[in-house]
């Protein structure tokens, strides 16, 4: 049923406009750039809009148009969403503010008859709408220059907050994390998380799915959803208002009621969710369930070329309850033939100061064969000569055997920085915390023992 | 009234202590003069409260117990509740615990589970569930509390029958999902040791 807001074959934009500044004119933009389908631009005060002819209403367009998106001052949406039903257009996101969050709650109302009359489908309003990065719809009214898009991706998010979602998507896409959906919800007049969920459940491009909640009106029906979801793929969750204050904020903030933070985070528990305390974990804890397969337990093998790092990493994995890996004997005396002899070879693996991409790749090899290991930890230092950039090719050969889940970190300055971006965008998860590294395999490894994949 | 909730938690299995309703103080002091002392003793009364709070619950080890507790129970009839009567209730010994099932706006009937007592109030030491809840969903509930060695046999502790407890859990999660009327059940104290868990006193609202 929602699938014509992500997939439709034409879209209408009411409201483009010629003023670079206007909502309109940068949401119709987008769809030039990047959406393959047929766009039309709808303004009466224009005859074209960025090379496109402009109609006066919706219903002036000669062919049939799958989605409108509304952009213009609240008091003439409802005129315009009338023209969409009489055009037969079912499915609108309206992304004009001014109505149930500063209480204009007949303005919604009006908004709510004239959709069901007409049986349309809407999003939003007070909303930022929906970005594909498959399809390239795009209602994101901020300019790429000023908020970049994610790549492709697995990942989908949905955001009661358009603020938060469009922060989340521009620092995804810097750090190059791979995104499928995303969709703003806003005052959600009609389509809700609930009904996002349900069609995120079926989506074949989103294998995890990201959530900003801060209230709902639907508290048993999205339990039941998140029940049945978690199932199939891991939903993580940002609860906003948990705190008294952060409550009040939400109530003022998009007009929904906050339940008590006890009985969210039960819910939220049971349901078998994520909760994410912050959006860096969320991303955290997506992208390696997205990039990676589910562990079949929790014995880490760790390879490193600084000896230090081995250590914090070491300390990292049992403070979350994580094990080292005892490596099987082969494979040491496989990796014991490749480095110097001072080298000591146990877990972490201590590659030393002086290993290259080849030795890194031995390494990985072992421990993907080796079965006392789940899960492969690689830290990389590329202050030292020996690492060549070679290996990201090597890592994402690797990883792409999608045998176990390999995670990498590196920390360090604009050098590492690049390679670091590289990696994560061949698919390796990148860390520059082995704190929250750890936090991330044990959330993955949790995961992977609710659906009966581990022990 | 007071009879009626215990009869209502016994039919979904829930054991409670023993309870023996009495009309007047004077009917109290026979059935002691029959039982022996230490025994409780608590109101009854037309409308919910907290017995504790106004000291109309009391344990009596001799004839001088049940005199305070007389005193007591006029200061509870002059506030302007009506006592209809007394019951008489076997001392249990144990851990005290709580269970309440509450209706919560945005999710429906939800399960609350403690330790009873100090332990509620100063650590909000409480776990949490969306009725219906499993036997599975119960015992995580049990052990999610901070208290849970308590209950688990740490420093040389017996540890309490658990089958009772998950039981008692799963018991209230059917009584608030399966009675629409009921808003609010509180079994307050339920006293766990060893060889059984039995709850002590219970409200509906």
């Amino acid at each position: 049923m929602l699938d014509k807001f992500f997939r439709p074959k034409s879209v209408a934009v009411i409201g483009a406009s010629t003023h670079p500044n206007k909502v309109g004119h940068v949401i119709l933009w987008n769809f030039i750039r990047g959406f393959k389908g047929s766009v039309y631009p709808v303004n009466p005060s224009h005859d074209t809009v960025l090379g496109l002819k402009c109609y006066k209403t919706v219903k002036d367009i000669p062919e049939d148009v799958d989605l409108a998106v509304i952009a213009i001052p609240a008091e003439f949406v409802p005129s315009a969403l009338k023209d969409c039903g009489k055009k037969g257009v079912k499915h609108v996101i309206i992304v004009s503010g001014g109505f149930s969050e500063i209480g204009r709650n007949d303005l919604e109302d009006e908004i709510e008859k004239i959709r069901k009359k007409y049986n349309i489908r809407v999003i939003g309003p007070n909303c930022i709408g929906v970005f594909d990065a498959y399809s390239q719809v795009d209602t994101l009214f901020m300019p790429r220059y000023r908020l970049e898009r994610p790549r492709k991706g697995r990942i989908s998010f949905v955001s009661q907050s358009g603020a938060v979602g469009s922060a989340i998507l521009d620092w995804a896409a810097a750090k190059g994390f791979g995104f499928s959906k995303f969709i703003s919800y806003g005052n959600a007049c009609d389509v809700d998380e609930v009904d996002l969920l349900d069609y995120l459940e079926k989506d074949k491009t989103t294998g995890v799915i990201g959530m900003y909640i801060e209230g709902t009106r639907r508290g048993r029906e999205l339990y039941n959803s998140l029940k049945r979801i978690t199932k199939k793929k891991p939903v993580i969750v940002i609860k906003g208002g948990k705190t008294k204050a952060g409550s009040k904020a939400a109530s003022s903030h998009t007009g929904a009621l906050a339940g008590s933070a006890r009985v969210w985070e039960a819910m939220l528990k049971q349901s078998g969710a994520i909760i994410a305390d912050d959006i860096r974990r969320m991303f955290n804890y997506s992208r390696l369930l997205a990039e990676q397969p589910l562990p079949k337990g929790k014995r880490i093998g760790i390879v490193t070329n600084g000896g230090g790092f081995g250590v914090i990493a070491s300390d990292a994995l049992e403070k979350y309850g994580l094990e080292l890996a005892n490596l099987d004997k082969k494979t040491i005396d496989v990796i014991k033939k490749h480095v110097p002899e001072y080298a000591v070879v146990k877990n972490p693996v201590d590659l030393v100061g002086d290993a290259d991409a080849h030795r890194y790749e031995i390494a990985l090899d072992a421990l993907l064969e080796d079965n006392n290991v789940d899960v492969i930890l690689v830290l990389i230092l590329f202050q030292t000569a020996g690492v060549q950039s070679e290996i990201i090719d090597i890592i994402a050969s690797k990883s792409d055997q999608k045998k176990k889940p390999i995670i990498a970190f590196s920390a360090g300055g604009d050098f590492t920085q690049v390679h670091m971006r590289m990696l994560e965008k061949v698919g390796v998860p990148v860390f520059d915390s082995l704190e929250e590294a750890a936090d991330a395999i044990k959330k993955m490894y949790l995961y992977s023992v609710s659906v009966g994949n581990a022990e | 009234m007071y009879i009626r909730e215990m009869k209502l938690i016994e039919k979904y299995g829930i054991k409670t202590a023993k309870t023996t309703p009495v009309k007047t103080i004077g009917q109290a002091k026979q059935f002691i003069e029959k039982t022996g002392f230490p025994i409780v003793i608590k109101v009854d009364t037309d409308k919910p409260i907290h017995k504790t709070d106004v000291g109309g619950v009391k344990i009596l080890e001799n004839w001088r117990d049940l005199a305070q507790f007389e005193k007591n129970v006029k200061k509870i009839e002059s506030s302007g509740v009506n006592v209809t009567g007394f019951v008489m209730q076997e001392v249990v010994s144990g851990v005290e615990l709580f269970i309440g099932g509450k209706r919560d706006p945005q999710f429906g009937p939800v399960i609350l589970f403690g330790l009873g007592g100090i332990f509620v109030e100063i650590l909000d030491d409480v776990s949490v569930r969306l009725a219906p809840i499993t036997k599975s969903d119960a015992k995580e509930m049990v052990k999610e509390i901070k208290g849970y060695p308590a209950l688990s046999g740490a420093r040389g502790l017996k540890p309490i029958k658990m089958t009772e407890l998950i039981n008692a859990l799963v018991a209230v999660s059917d009584i608030i999902t399966k009675n629409r009327n009921i808003k609010e059940i509180d079994i307050n104290p339920l006293i766990a040791n060893e060889k059984h868990v039995k709850a002590v006193d219970v409200r509906i609202i």
